[in-house]
């Protein structure tokens, strides 16, 4: 009778440890399902925001020229990384900054925000960031 | 279509409306700018940015909500990493 109830005992918990295994499963594929979704979505905003040459430059070799609006030798390297973003004065790198939004994003979108901000706001975009030399 | 996109770790959320209907006064396209803007002043609020993204042009910073941009998109609050 005790033997009997033991084996119900351990039944029961090898069924849970099985239940608890299922889930984690399933939520570590949702998990990456859902990050696959969002690179997805940020793909498509990069063809949206990125000239055809940007975009083109973007996937061969990993990062993305945007010229400085207000300086007419300077460049702002993008890399497709969470790297810093490089600046180059007539050819020559001047600086690297390290610019992030405060919450998480498809690596996609980094790209474009750094891409808008310089565009858009540079005096603020160097403003915010740190610069190391 | 108009359309304002906002970026978040999801992917950007995408909300459209129709200018051409809007000039029409179409109640149900007044209302989908009218939620676009209310979702632009909250991401405004929030310390996003908005910029106006026309093809063929450079990025522009906007302060305020505009329905004849052809695309608007928000990026977050940023900070020197």
């Amino acid at each position: 009778m005790i033997v009997a109830d033991q084996l119900v005992t351990l039944a029961a918990a090898l069924l849970l440890l099985l239940l608890f295994f299922s889930l984690l499963r399933l939520s570590s594929s949702v998990t990456y399902r859902s990050r696959i979704v969002a690179e997805q979505r940020a793909d498509a905003l990069l063809r949206d925001v990125l000239t055809p040459a940007q975009y083109h430059q973007l996937r061969r070799r990993g990062y993305v020229d945007v010229p400085s609006p207000t300086w007419a030798n300077r460049v702002y390297r993008i890399p497709r990384s969470r790297d810093q973003v490089r600046v180059y004065e007539g050819g020559r790198l001047l600086e690297r900054l390290c610019v992030q939004a405060i919450e998480p994003m498809p690596t996609g979108d980094i790209v474009v925000m750094h891409k808008l901000m310089i565009e858009g706001n540079e005096a603020e975009y160097l403003h915010t960031a740190n610069h190391f030399r | 279509m108009a359309r304002l996109r906002v970026m978040s770790w999801r992917g950007d959320s995408s909300y459209e409306w129709d200018p051409k209907r809007i000039a029409t006064g179409d109640p149900e396209a007044e209302a989908a700018v009218r939620e676009a803007e209310r979702i632009f002043r909250e991401e405004r609020a929030r310390g996003s940015t908005a910029f106006r993204v026309t093809p063929g042009k450079l990025g522009e910073k906007m302060d305020s909500f505009d329905p004849s941009a052809e695309q608007i998109v928000m990026v977050p609050r940023v900070a020197g990493g």
